[in-house]
């Protein structure tokens, strides 16, 4: 009798060759080895352009990191992002405004904001109260963004994260209130709407690479390079597949070796 | 050593369960079932730090009498009446607990809800709107959507719906799946610096 649970030991290999990868890569950036340049997220640059824009208008910056739970990659992903956009408004001096889903998640934000303003020598000037936990129910979480939104017109809003049904909602509010937007989600059902309603859109994998984008750390940026290779040998075997079913459709050894 | 010992908890915790997904045996569901409680107790205490802000924003916003602070006593009283009721009943899925949450909830819920249809109108009249070639395509496709979706369009032109049906079934799945595999492998690759303790964004810091 295998070891394996029914239908993982092709992904056991796959995964255990796409970390491989991930590790060597981050081996070679620690030995000062050259990492290939990364491709340029324009959502990503445009922070430090909302962040300014908040500051020159003397508004408050809100932040979402979706509801996702904190066993979600996505909101993990988010935290990037909000450590780098905490660090950027206490250095200009800029309230942030955190709207919290899950319970979980709440005390994480509240320390990394604290930390962002400690890092910048503010730490006077970092509000607990602004960190805030809204409600675990999706469109009470909604209704309390929107509410907040309307209340406290932020210059900018950023939300990155796993979003739902309720992403259009705050996208479409941050919209009317004129804050400069940026969204981002791994969800696809959700990116049609932040790409309709927000000024730029993270797609998919790209709000995982945001802590690498932003730190700039070698070892972070050679981690993406390994996704990259993840990324081509998913190609590879879809067009494997694809060429396997189209010539000779009874063949199905490919699909059976991913089930196995 | 305060940033180490979690990051060192988190990648035991982190391979066990990740290990557990792909093998079977009696000790990995154990300890796989124990973790998973574990995660749900610490899940509850987080719930009493999300009642503890807000009850602390609340309050402070009545004593000082901030705009709109009737509607904090309004949030305090629907905490209590929820609590009081629920425990009153026993149970989440006792009658008297079930009809507050659908003579209350359910209706706020599903009016947030609905308002997306607008919310939707007024998005999908800005993406549509003419003005670079990418636009210009996703007007057309979504023309061919919408007609291919409804009996009108059917009547007008019974192409609609089979150009409805290719547009849905090849180019769309398609990107999407293209935006999916990489997504996973993202967040394969996140959840994997966050084991090793690479990227500390959690910890206050990238």
């Amino acid at each position: 009798m295998s070891i394996f649970e029914k239908g993982m030991v092709a992904p056991f290999f796959l995964e255990l060759f796409y970390f491989a990868a991930v590790l060597l890569m981050i081996s070679r950036a620690r030995k000062g080895l050259k990492v290939p340049q990364i491709q340029k997220v324009p959502g990503l640059d445009a922070l430090e352009e909302a962040i300014g824009r908040a500051t020159e208008m003397g508004r408050p910056v809100f932040f979402s990191p979706g509801i996702g739970a904190v066993n979600n990659s996505q909101t993990m992903a988010s935290f990037a992002t909000l450590g780098h956009v905490a660090r950027q408004c206490a250095r200009y001096d800029t309230a942030i405004i955190v709207a919290n889903r899950t319970p979980f998640v709440q005390p994480i934000t509240e320390e990394i904001v604290r930390q962002a303003f400690v890092q910048e020598g503010k730490p006077e000037a970092y509000v607990a109260e602004n960190i805030r936990f809204l409600s675990d129910d999706q469109f009470a979480y909604a209704s309390g963004c929107v509410g907040l939104m309307l209340r406290d017109r932020p210059a900018a809003n950023v939300m990155i994260g796993g979003f739902w049904a309720e992403s259009l909602v705050m996208a479409e509010v941050g919209s009317q209130i004129g804050a400069i937007q940026i969204a981002g989600t791994a969800n696809t059902a959700q990116l049609p709407f932040f790409v309709a309603a927000c000024d730029y859109c993270l797609i998919g994998d790209e709000i995982y690479a945001a802590g690498a984008y932003l730190s700039r750390d070698p070892v972070l940026m050679g981690n993406l390079i390994a996704q990259d290779w993840g990324k081509m040998l998913g190609t590879a075997i879809v067009i494997v597949g694809s060429i396997i079913a189209t010539f000779t459709p009874k063949a199905n050894w490919l699909v059976d070796f991913l089930k196995k | 050593m305060r940033n180490e010992a979690p990051i060192f908890l988190g990648l035991i915790v982190g391979l066990v369960v990740i290990i557990s997904n792909f093998f079977r045996t009696a000790t990995l569901t154990v300890v796989r079932s124990e973790l998973d409680q574990w995660y749900m107790i610490a899940l509850n205490f987080a719930m009493l730090v999300g009642f503890i802000n807000v009850s602390r924003i609340h309050v402070d916003k009545i004593n000082k009498k901030r705009e709109g602070w009737q509607y904090s006593i309004a949030l305090f009283v629907g905490v209590l009446v929820f609590v009081v009721v629920g425990f009153a009943a026993g149970s989440s899925s006792a009658p008297r607990f079930q009809w507050l949450f659908e003579a209350t909830l359910d209706p706020m819920q599903s009016t947030m809800f609905s308002l997306l249809a607008f919310y939707i109108a007024s998005a999908a009249y800005r993406a549509f709107r003419i003005r670079t070639r990418e636009a210009t395509v996703l007007l057309v496709a979504a023309a061919i959507i919408m007609l291919g979706s409804v009996p009108i369009g059917r009547m007008i032109w019974s192409f609609f719906p089979v150009a409805r049906s290719w547009i849905l079934s090849y180019p769309n799945t398609a990107g999407m799946r293209g935006i999916q595999v990489a997504a996973v492998l993202g967040g394969m690759a996140t959840a994997l610096r966050i084991l090793l303790g690479i990227e500390r964004g959690y910890l206050g810091g990238i």
